[in-house]
């Protein structure tokens, strides 16, 4: 049988399968070239880039949950010259497709951090953390309403000719709501969901386990939810959608591809196995050339009810 | 990698030891690590690190990797319960080291708890360079003290030094206060050749490292701290260190686990 078509359309850009990493999972993607070929991912989403190196949070980040895990790292990160100077040249050696996502303390930031990617030539795309749950200027207060929303994505969407995504939190009222003044304010896609807000404390020694006290939890303890506000997405906005939350399998990867998401990434697996990504991808092409499904898009968004 | 359980039995009151056969020799530094998982499910969801405590190559293909560990959680409880035979799925050697290289150097061995299990190979190696060293070994009481069978062979009797919180068996007190007392009678020029390469509870690493600083001695620590992933990308893991003027995050899997101890922010 031939090889079954993995290719995907996000917008703009074309990308040959439709596994990424998970921003914030993956360090800076060369992190992940000792375990395997990081070419062969669809794309590799790298950590939040900010305009200036950011020291993160206190120590005290991680809480394992049941089935998931909490974090709150802050948003550590190398800044985005940094990134350009030393990271963006190893990237093209290696033949990486490679996404940047960027945040901001401020919208000028953003602009800011956006402006400087457009300049790299190998980049493919922006995503636009709009949501991280653990620093105050993580983007969740442009993120949590749709006016907030519109203004961070027409300002970066000004700032760069590169495809746009933008990553959505889920701790909203109406994730559609959200989602659809992006997609009206110019992203060519949405991702989501970034980590669901969660807590954890020691009941002995009173202390919240987190320095934060607060942190994002992520894992398979989250899919059922994600799940389900992919699906609503998807019936809300015209952009492709891609789908993150607790993806450990191929077939979870395909649940969130049957609801309706273009592509998907891959977060927390990649922390308990380094091949994670990879070995969901070839999961996907097992089943399409089993279920002899000529390509993702005869199988995307074909839940029937 | 893919590994199979070999043995994993108990040694002593709260430790097992954990062989696991894997497809091809692993060199490790001594102080390095392996992020080790098997049971099935997400729950819990994240792999364990553990030190390695030995490893093996043999022809055939007849590798094997050792662990020693103590149940402290629902992940190592389940370890405990895995047998022979069964599936374990190995990412190894992780993090950096001690360094052992340094010529003419005097070294202390210090372990605290199960933190025996992370010295041990070190003392294996001085042994194998014929390098002056000695061990102090601690624990709450005699029944939680390092195995004898585990115990490597090299240092001359009367260099181990055991050490009993409750006084059953060897110094009564920490081993913190025997580490004092022994430096206390230590010349300046011996204080200044001294090494201590030390594992164990963080606040048994902190007093060691007043300790040393006070007699200009050298010390490594080996840190742990709750991690994710391992292999530097969670960045859930950091310590502070000084860096310059300030202090810096540095990741225990990565820069660590084994840290100068004068550039911890104790």
């Amino acid at each position: 049988m031939v090889k079954p078509d993995l290719s995907v359309s996000l917008g703009p850009l074309r990308v040959k399968n439709p596994v990424m990493s998970a921003s914030g999972t993956f360090g800076y993607g060369l992190e992940y070239a000792p375990f395997y070929d990081i070419s062969r991912l669809g794309a590799v989403v790298v950590k939040g880039l900010s305009l200036s190196p950011t020291a993160g949070n206190p120590p005290g980040r991680i809480v394992e949950t049941s089935s998931g895990m909490l974090n709150a790292i802050g948003l550590q990160n190398i800044g985005v010259e940094r990134f350009v100077a030393d990271v963006v040249p190893r990237l093209e050696d290696a033949g990486a497709a490679y996404v940047a996502n960027i945040y901001g303390k401020t919208p000028e930031e953003y602009e800011a951090v956006a402006r400087r990617l457009s300049e790299v030539p190998s980049l493919a795309a922006i995503e636009v953390n709009a949501s991280c749950p653990n620093v105050k200027e993580g983007g969740m207060a442009f993120g949590s309403t749709p006016e907030g929303i519109a203004r961070l994505t027409a300002r970066v969407r000004q700032a760069t000719g590169k495809p746009l995504w933008v990553k959505l939190s889920p701790n909203v009222a109406d994730i559609g709501m959200i989602a659809a003044a992006a997609a009206d304010a110019g992203a060519d896609a949405v991702s989501l969901i970034n980590t669901i807000v969660g807590m954890a404390v020691d009941h002995r020694t009173r202390r919240p386990k987190l320095s934060n006290v607060t942190g994002g939890l992520s894992g398979p303890a989250i899919k059922p939810v994600a799940l389900r506000m992919v699906h609503e997405v998807c019936r809300r906005v015209s952009i492709p959608v891609i789908g993150i939350g607790g993806i450990q399998t191929a077939a979870d990867a395909l649940e969130f591809l049957l609801v309706g998401a273009s592509a998907v990434q891959v977060g927390t697996a990649n922390f308990r196995n380094p091949r994670a990504c990879v070995e969901i991808l070839e999961g996907i092409e097992a089943f399409l050339r089993e279920e002899r499904i000529a390509g993702i898009s005869d199988y995307r968004g074909t839940l029937s009810r | 990698m893919a590994g199979r359980i070999l043995r994993n039995e108990p040694h002593g009151e709260i430790f097992y030891r954990l062989e696991v056969s894997v497809p091809g020799p692993v060199e490790f530094t001594p102080g390095q690590f392996a992020m080790v998982s098997g049971w099935p499910g997400n729950d819990p969801l994240l792999p364990r690190p553990l030190a390695i405590f030995h490893s093996r190559s043999a022809p055939k293909g007849k590798c094997a990797v050792e662990f020693v560990f103590k149940v402290v959680g629902r992940g190592t409880a389940l370890l405990s319960g895995m047998h022979p035979g069964e599936p374990l799925s190995l990412t190894l050697p992780l993090g950096r080291g001690f360094d052992l290289k340094k010529g003419g150097r005097l070294y202390w061995l210090v372990g605290g708890g199960v933190g025996f299990s992370t010295v041990f190979p070190a003392a294996a190696a001085l042994a194998w360079q014929k390098a002056e060293f000695e061990m102090f070994l601690g624990s709450r009481t005699r029944r939680q003290l390092p195995p004898k069978e585990l115990t490597p062979a090299g240092p001359a009797p009367g260099r181990v030094h055991l050490c009993t919180e409750d006084g059953t068996a060897g110094y009564f007190g920490r081993v913190t206060d025997a580490v004092r007392e022994r430096m206390a009678s230590l010349s300046a020029d011996a204080a200044s050749r001294l090494t201590i390469l030390a594992c164990g509870p963080r606040e048994m690493l902190k007093e060691l490292a007043l300790a040393a600083a006070d007699r200009g001695a050298e010390m490594q620590a080996s840190l742990e701290n709750h991690m994710a992933c391992g292999f530097g990308v969670c960045w859930g893991c950091v310590v502070a260190l000084r860096d310059g003027e300030g202090t810096a995050y540095r990741r225990v899997c990565k820069e660590g686990p084994v840290f100068d101890a004068r550039e911890v922010v104790w």
